[in-house]
Parts: structure tokens; sequence; C-alpha cells
């Protein structure tokens, strides 16, 4: 959305609809294009845990099934490069590099403003180590973890894990391709590297660059050899993450941050912790928090179920600190509020309930619409009348009101239509 | 004057509000910033109260 003008009844409207470059009537949502593209980069839906292509649906069930181009990284887009993969796979004919930006006009009699929010950033917080730690992960990045679809098909590794078994990977390749090279030079001169290397420790070859190139490869192979077995040595010593802590209240109840409380985030670590120990029975999940909310239609008893069925943990306390042991394992430090002693626990993951802010970009679309926000950046509404903004015939609903979980964003989201088809009835 | 309505976000809240303003015979506009809608939802395993899968 670039522009809105007019007033209640009476909206006119510029939106930018954005290139795919893919023509929506062609695509298919075969994928082919996706699987010969030679550009991989980190993948924003698995919370760049994963990977995806330039040419990309954002996730599998999407819709649109459209697949898109992302011109920032595609090579064809990027100036010097030749590709245009994608173009020569695609029998439906539906890439097209030319395709543009459209701008449309659009007259609307109401508005309904359902923009959501965003996860507060945990690196603010730095005793919590989130982004140094690496097995410090925030609770949408854990649900990734958790899910079929996700990175790891559902099996909660640690993140260090994870980031070694892709060095292993990646080491392995490499070092294919430098045998090879070593096979070259053993071919021509029928020697295996390693006699050859002997005799020129020894001083018995001393001309020529090739030769000195060979014993270069040669220590390189050899020193990449070690380190690949010292990752595998430490990566089979790792089996699935099964001590788990989940952090409450992470930039929210916090007079640094947001003050509010961000309402869904005990419900959704017990969740979380559930779905971990549905997942793997070994699991050991703690929960620290302050106190547990969990206010809305059967969530008390899903915090006792979790208790005293799934067997979890609820530890009274506001975690004080996060470091890591020598294994890359977060220990939490904290106070058992219960017995007044300060104590740390070692995990394989802790996993941070960050807060539910207003989204990136909201200033701006306030700004447009010409709607008031209040002290906490979310859409001003009046108590009695919770969707209504600031200007009548815009609505809000979800979210970009107030954090809320799905019942509440779904019954926020039907009365709003109700609003807006009121302020419309009986118009045109 | 126009009877449209434009819902912006494509989030549970939005695809919500779009369904029900469409069922009510309302034309409506939807604007996503992202390539597909489903907001934040999609990206959860499954959900409480019920753990039903997100999808
Ligand atoms: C880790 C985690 C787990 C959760 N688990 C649960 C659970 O199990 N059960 C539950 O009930 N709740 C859960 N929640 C809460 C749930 O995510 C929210 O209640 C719900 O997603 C809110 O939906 P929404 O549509 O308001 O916002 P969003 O899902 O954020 O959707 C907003 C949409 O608007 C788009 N948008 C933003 N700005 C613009 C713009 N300028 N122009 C166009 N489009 C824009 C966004 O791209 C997005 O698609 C969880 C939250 C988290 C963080
Ligand atoms: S662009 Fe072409 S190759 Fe790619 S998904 Fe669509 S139809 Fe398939
Ligand atoms: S819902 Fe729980 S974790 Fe989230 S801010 Fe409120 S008290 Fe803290």
């Amino acid at each position: 959305m670039e522009k809105v003008t007019g007033s209640n009844g009476d909206f006119a409207v510029t939106v930018r609809k954005k290139a795919r470059y893919v023509d929506e009537d062609l695509c298919t949502g075969c994928g082919a294009c996706a699987e010969k593209c030679p550009t991989t980069v980190p993948d924003e839906f698995n919370m760049g845990l994963g990977k995806r292509k330039a040419i990309y649906k954002y996730y599998t069930q999407g819709i649109p099934s459209t697949f898109c181009i992302d011109a920032v990284h595609c090579r064809t887009f990027q100036k010097g490069k030749k590709c245009g993969v994608c173009e020569k796979i695609c029998q439906a004919k539906a890439i097209d590099y030319k395709q543009e930006d459209k701008i449309l006009e659009l007259k609307v009699g109401a508005i309904v403003l359902a923009v959501g929010y965003d996860l507060f950033d945990a690196a603010k917080l730095p005793e919590y180590g989130y982004g140094r730690i690496t097995n410090v992960i925030n609770a949408l990045e854990f649900e990734r973890l958790l899910s079929a679809s996700g990175p790891t098909e559902g099996h909660v590794e640690r993140l260090s894990d994870l980031r070694d078994h892709e060095l292993i990977h990646s080491g392995e390749k490499k070092l294919k391709k430098a045998t090879k090279t070593l096979g070259k030079y053993e071919k021509k001169h029928k020697k295996s590297s390693a006699d050859f290397y002997k005799e020129f420790t020894a001083g018995n070859i001393s001309d020529g660059d090739e030769f000195a190139k060979w014993a270069k490869q040669y220590e390189s192979v050899q020193e990449a050899t070690k380190k690949l077995e010292a990752l595998k040595a430490k990566a089979e010593k790792f089996d699935v993450a099964t001590r788990l802590a989940f952090i409450q209240c992470v930039g929210s109840r916090d007079f640094r941050f947001n003050k509010y409380c961000s309402s869904y985030c005990c419900m959704h670590s017990i969740k979380e912790a559930m779905i971990a120990k549905d997942h793997e029975a070994r699991t050991d999940a703690y929960i620290f928090n302050m106190d547990l909310r969990t206010v809305g239609k059967g969530f008390e008893e899903y915090k006792v179920r979790g208790a005293e069925k799934t067997g979890l943990n609820y530890v009274r306390g506001r975690v004080a600190e996060i470091t890591q042991d020598e294994n890359e394992n977060p220990i939490i430090w904290y106070e058992e509020t219960t017995s007044q002693t300060p104590k740390s626990l070692t995990v394989d993951l802790a996993i941070l309930a960050v807060a539910c802010e207003a989204p990136k970009g909201i200033e701006k679309i306030a700004e447009m619409v010409g709607v008031e926000l209040d002290h906490n950046r979310f859409f001003k509404t009046d108590p009695l009348n919770p969707l209504d903004t600031t200007v009548p015939g815009i609505f809000v609903c979800g979210c970009a009101q107030g954090p809320m979980d799905i019942p509440e964003s779904v019954a926020q989201a039907s009365s709003a239509a109700s609003r807006a088809a009121e302020a419309v009835a009986g118009k045109a | 004057m126009s009877k449209d309505i434009l819902v912006i976000g494509g989030g549970i809240a939005g695809m919500q509000a779009s369904l029900d303003l469409a069922d009510m015979g309302l034309q409506v506009h939807m604007v996503e910033k992202l390539p597909c809608i489903g907001g934040k939802m999609a990206q959860l395993d499954k959900t409480f109260p019920t753990n039903d899968c997100a999808m």
C-alpha cells in the first residue's frame, strides 16, 4: 500500500503489486525451476535455519502456489552474471524477467488493518546470549525445529549440531574435490601422494613448481581430513536435544523494553514442551516463569495437563543470565524463588519466549491512513470499541491491535468484518 | 462511494476477516507484503489449546 486518500465510505487507495517475475496464470507450481536454480539462500520461513533457492515458494503449502524470483539474490538480476536456468527449465513458459511492479488504484468503502506483529529481538538482552550463544534460540525458531516440514523434519537438534553437520557436509565435498586433484598428480607421476611427500620432504625432489604445488595440496588434504575426523567424532557424541529450558517474558513485562504481557507465550511454551516430549519421550523440559499466565477457555486445564500428564517442570523465577559450557550447552542461572536459592541448570537448548511487538513499518501505515497508535505502537482503540481505530471506516483486528492468540484474533477478525460491512451498508 | 473493502495483511486475522466479508457478498481486496498468505500461524507446528496442526 502506497497512498490512501478520502474518508469513510469513500477511500482511494494506491497499491503496488510487486513483480514476481513469474506469470501467475501460467505457473503450475511444479517446482522444476527451484530444483535447478543454482542460487541458494537462507530460508526466511524457516527462520534462516534452512535453505531455499532464488526462485522459490515461500512455503510448501503456501497460497498462491505461484513461484517468485527473489531479485536481490537471483543471478540474472545481479549484474555481470549469466544464468537464465529457470527460464530454460520452465515448460509452462511462466518466467518473465521483465515483469514490472503494477500500480493498482482501488476504491473502497472501508479498510481493515490486520498487519499482525513482529517478534522482539532477543539480542537486545545481552545477558541471555541470543546471537552469541549458538544454542540459545527463540520460540518461533523452535516451532520450525518441531515441524515435520521444517529444516530438521521435526527432530529437535541443537543448532551447534546442525552447524557441525553442515560443516561436515561441505568439508566432505571440498575434500573429495581436493583428493581428485591429488589423483591427477598421482596418475601423471605414477606415484602415491604419500610416497611422493616422503621423498619431497626428505629433499630428494626439489626442482619444479608442480612438485611444490603437489606437496602443498597433499598437506592441505591431510589437514582437512584431520579436521573432518575431529568434527565427526564430536558430532557422534550428540543425539537429539533432550534437555530443554524455556525462558518466559523475554522483552515482555520488562521495564527496559515492553511493560505489557504478551499474553500468548506462556501457552506456546507449554505447547512446545509438550510436542517436544511427544517427539522424544526422554525430553526433560523446564519452563522458567514469574507466573504462568494461562487465561482462556481450557487453558488452565492445559497447563495442569502439561505438568501432571506430560511431566513438564514449571520453575518459578526470572532467569538472570545464560552462559555456555565447553560443549556449547547453555547454562541457565536463576533464583529459585520458592526456596530463595540461586541455582544453575545445564541444558541442550534454551528457548526464549520473545515478546509480541507491533510490526516494523506500522508507523508508516498509521501515517498513510491517518490513524493514531497507542503508547505501545499498536493501533489505538477504545476499550468499548476495540475494533475501531481513531478514523471512522478503518478497523483493526488481530495482533496489530495488541498481543493476542489465534482464537482471539479470529474472533476479532469476524467482528471487524461485521463492522466494516456495517460501514458500507446501504452505500453505492 | 464504494462497497468494496480493503484488508491489509494476510495472516489468520486478515484471512478470517476477508472470508467473512466475502461470505457477506462483498468484494474484498487483500494486500499481503510476503509472497504467500498465512502470516505467523503458517510457521507454527501445532497450535494450543488443541495441539492441532496449524495448517
Ligand atoms: C512461537 C509462537 C507460537 C505461537 N503459538 C500459538 C498457538 O499455539 N496458538 C495460538 O492461538 N497462538 C499462538 N501464537 C500467536 C499467534 O501467532 C498469533 O495470535 C497470530 O499469528 C496473530 O495473527 P495476525 O493475523 O494478527 O498476525 P500475523 O500472523 O503476524 O499476520 C500479519 C500478516 O500481515 C502481513 N503484513 C504486515 N505488514 C504488512 C504491510 N505493511 N502490508 C501488507 N501486509 C503486511 C504480514 O506479512 C503477515 O502475513 C504463537 C506465537 C508465537 C510467536
Ligand atoms: S515457474 Fe515454471 S518451472 Fe517454476 S514452478 Fe512455475 S511452472 Fe514450474
Ligand atoms: S504470556 Fe507469560 S511469558 Fe508471555 S509475557 Fe505474559 S507472563 Fe510473560
